[in-house]
């Protein structure tokens, strides 16, 4: 089976099923769920489109980079969906074409199909956040978006008018053969890097950020931090190590460097002085999204692979579980959710891996990642940054902890939230899977040492 | 201040974007351009697989890419997957403007003035030129300036003037969905009938013809028209979203 | 010198987005922005005698000098997909103003 089809299997449903209502949300949910079980059939193998080859015609690449991507992407995706498909009928046309858009992400090998893909994915995303019922918050993400995707074409022209070609294998050839100093390459890598960060909520660039998930529900959530957050991770993560680091000045990783820790410790410490539940979720996201960015610039491919899984499941079950009780309860102050546990003793303790997981702590998947990053880090000699994922892990802790008490303390009127099967069904065996991969790690680091060697740039074929 | 800062800072950035471009060694000055150091060369030979031969108008046949036009050879044929991106981002913009402003809606806005009986038959009138133009924009695509986007751009502003010109006139939606479902289907469908038979999603299969002729270029007139057609309803379902409000 | 002048465009397109804070006036300033990032990338293609990459029956051969055609492929996609997001733009627009009356960010008071 050809990988295309996931792009354009989702995209003809989406065409048709304008036509038919009615069965949209069934479609919906078909195309979804199939596209998982399909990607068990997709041989590894560089796809070219319209017979023409690399780098005149577009390919997509399917490596077990992008294996890895689509099955994380996929599978939340069908999750989202599965929870969502018939509170949320409208939406229907519009999430088929988001999971074309994300496949797309995730496959391209193109640097101005990822732009058309980015669009495409990015204008689904502004109408799924519609339904959070806050115009004026989509219409900041909407212009953020725009602007973020205009810088990243006026960098990927640049680079086209000095090397002359589109596919992303080509481009770091030509790169390398021309022999252009650092500093030729640096503004345009800056600006699609300043492009693609507005998308990955790294600061100062996520102005959006706080109307769309502070003000989430259960569909936009999820989706957004937890599956976009994984599809763009990745993107960052081929565009990291296959072009920028193949010809980086200083000035421009110091400056990539300072943005990314800046929005680690921003978000870390905005996220403590939060009093909402979904505000701090998503100023922690904000920090992961930073510290992923960050791995995959030290060329730990395979840890930030896994990180981007970690934060995704995680995430996913953390933002679920919240916004379900503030869907129901029309609030989201700690306070008026404490005790929310009491009664829903399943949900509590997926919540509770889920965020053991995030801020590192032992047996749970989160710690199995931090941990080899900061070995790794430090086996180069490397201090100052390991410093600083540690402190920030230990603020991590203690809001976690310091919500977990409130949410699991027991007072006198404990807030009425119902939690379904299918929720507590998804949640708990995405938190067994966090558990289990934080014991059993061989498979994992294996995957990781594979994923280190591999050469993106193979891809390409030329 | 606020807006004297932010006056300062775009300064500062245009100067230094413009002075880095000015001294880059990489980046071609203005007209300098080298094309045949980029892709672009072989799509001008028609030479990405092999072709050795002089691209002559008139003359070549069967050429791996039939459009007369360059540029509609690389828009539907090169890098045809990137059109269907694009067709699927307007696709999706205009059931999210229908999504938006409500949908099932009656009523048309209200105009300023009372149109005439001369406003109305004129405009019905200059309604079938524009229309005509459209599609001839549409099908000669692959042979002049023009195509699918532009002429399907002129089909929607035919409907427009109507609206404009009457304002008791209201094209029937549905109409415009079945259209849009139809040919944005057919577009991938096309794409996937090269896949089984050719091997490449979206390839051409069918004889290209001699460079230059009506009749030529394979599939791309036959996506042209369909991307006019959609893009023309679409932009057309966008336009009555806009120019209509709920009510009786 | 068009390359300049697109530039020019770019920076005054940021300008309206830092500074203005009417809704509309916010979408202008960003189809500002995405004008002159498609002049660039027309601009970017440009050779000077070069004539339009079009086989006529005047200009029959190959061997001809011709701008560069994928450029202007390029700006047909752009320029689409900035039509796209401008109509979801305006949609936005108008339910701002349908829930707040008014199109002042300043005037909506919190969020």
């Amino acid at each position: 089976m050809s990988a295309i089809l996931l792009i354009v299997v989702p995209l003809l449903t989406a065409f048709i099923s304008i036509l038919f209502k009615k069965a949209a949300p069934y479609m919906l949910l078909i195309v979804s769920f199939a596209s998982v079980v399909a990607l068990g059939y997709m041989p590894l193998e560089v796809i070219t489109i319209g017979g023409f080859n690399a780098p005149y015609g577009i390919n997509l690449i399917l490596d077990s980079y992008s294996l890895i991507g689509l099955y994380i992407v996929n599978s939340l995706f069908f999750l989202v969906v599965a929870l969502n498909c018939v509170k949320y009928k409208k939406m229907s046309t519009i999430l088929l074409v988001s999971l074309a858009g994300l496949n797309g992400l995730l496959l391209t090998g193109d640097l101005f199909n990822l732009f058309v893909f980015i669009e495409v994915s990015g204008i689904a995303a502004y109408l799924i956040t519609t339904t959070n019922k806050k115009p004026l918050a989509t219409f900041n993400y909407l212009v953020a978006g725009t602007v973020g995707s205009s810088l990243y074409l006026l960098g990927l022209i640049i680079l086209y008018a000095m090397f002359g070609t589109l596919n992303m294998a080509d481009m770091a050839n030509e790169i390398a053969i021309s022999g252009a100093s650092a500093s030729a390459t640096a503004f345009p890598f800056l600006l699609m890097f300043i492009g693609l960060g507005v998308e990955a909520k790294l600061l100062p660039l996520n102005s959006w950020t706080k109307g769309i998930l502070g003000s989430s529900n259960k569909l936009t959530g999820p989706i957004i931090a937890a599956v976009y957050a994984a599809a763009i991770g990745f993107v960052f993560g081929r565009l990291i190590t296959d072009l920028f680091l193949i010809n980086i000045s200083e000035v421009l990783e110091i400056v990539i460097i300072i943005i990314v820790i800046a929005s680690i410790v921003a978000g870390e410490a905005m996220a403590f002085s939060s009093k909402k539940v979904r505000d701090i979720l998503l100023f922690s996201s904000i920090a992961q999204a930073g510290l992923v960015v960050l791995v995959f610039f030290y060329g730990f491919v395979g840890w930030g692979v896994f990180l981007i899984i970690a934060n995704a499941a995680g995430k996913f079950i953390l933002f679920v579980v919240a916004n379900h009780a503030s869907d129901e309860l029309g609030t989201d102050e700690v306070s008026s959710l404490q005790g929310l546990f009491v009664n829903n003793k399943v949900v509590g303790v997926a919540f509770t891996v889920a965020s053991l997981s995030a801020m590192g702590m032992p047996l749970f998947l989160g710690f199995v990642v931090k941990m080899n990053i900061l070995g790794d880090l430090f086996s180069e000699g490397n201090l100052l940054i390991p410093g600083i994922i540690l402190v920030t892990s230990l603020v991590e802790g203690i809001y976690f902890v310091r919500l977990l008490i409130k949410l699991w303390y027991k007072e006198d009127n404990l807030p009425e939230v119902k939690y379904d099967f299918t929720l507590k069904y998804v949640v708990v065996v995405l938190a067994l899977l966090l558990m289990v991969f934080g014991v059993y790690t061989a498979p994992i680091e294996n995957e990781a040492d594979n994923l280190n060697t591999i050469s993106f740039v193979e891809g390409g074929d030329l | 201040m606020k807006n004297f800062l932010a006056l300062l800072l775009t300064l500062f950035l245009g100067y230094m974007i413009m002075s880095w471009l000015a001294t880059n060694e990489f980046f071609p000055a203005m007209g300098d351009v080298d094309v045949t150091t980029r892709v672009s060369q072989k799509y001008i030979e028609r030479d990405v697989n092999g072709n050795s031969e002089e691209v002559v108008f008139g003359e070549a046949t069967n050429l791996e890419s039939g459009p007369a036009n360059t540029v509609t050879a690389i828009v539907a044929d090169y890098r045809s997957f990137d059109t269907l991106g694009e067709v699927t981002v307007l696709f999706v913009s205009s059931l999210g403007v229908a999504l938006l402003l409500g949908g099932t809606k009656q009523r048309r806005l209200e105009l300023n003035f009372h149109p005439n009986f001369m406003l109305r038959v004129g405009s019905r009138a200059l309604f079938g030129i524009i229309l005509m133009t459209g599609i001839y924009i549409s099908i000669h695509g692959h042979l002049t300036p023009g195509g699918g986007f532009p002429g399907g751009t002129m089909i929607a502003s035919s409907m427009l003037l109507l609206y404009l010109a009457d304002d008791e006139f209201r094209a029937k939606v549905k109409g415009f969905k079945i259209l849009e479902s139809t040919t944005g289907s057919a577009y991938v469908i096309i794409g996937l009938l090269g896949l089984l038979l050719g091997g490449y999603f979206l390839e051409n299969l069918l004889v290209n013809g001699v460079l230059g002729d009506l009749f030529s270029a394979g599939m791309i007139p036959i996506i042209y028209i369909l991307i006019g057609l959609k893009v023309g309803s679409e932009i057309s379902g966008v336009i009555d979203n806009f120019l209509t409000e709920e009510g009786v | 010198m068009l390359q300049y002048a697109a530039i020019v465009l770019i920076m005054l397109g940021l300008y309206g987005l830092l500074t203005q804070r009417n809704i509309i006036k916010i979408i202008i300033s960003l189809n500002i922005l995405e004008i002159g990032v498609n002049l660039f990338i027309v601009s970017v293609g440009f050779v000077t005698d070069g004539i339009a990459p079009i086989f006529t029956s005047v200009n029959n051969s190959s061997n001809l000098l011709f701008v560069d055609p994928l450029p202007q492929a390029l700006v047909l996609t752009a320029i689409v997909i900035g039509v796209g997001t401008t109509a979801l733009g305006l949609a936005l627009a108008k339910n701002i103003y349908q829930k707040y009356g008014t199109f002042d960010i300043n005037e909506m008071g919190e969020e």
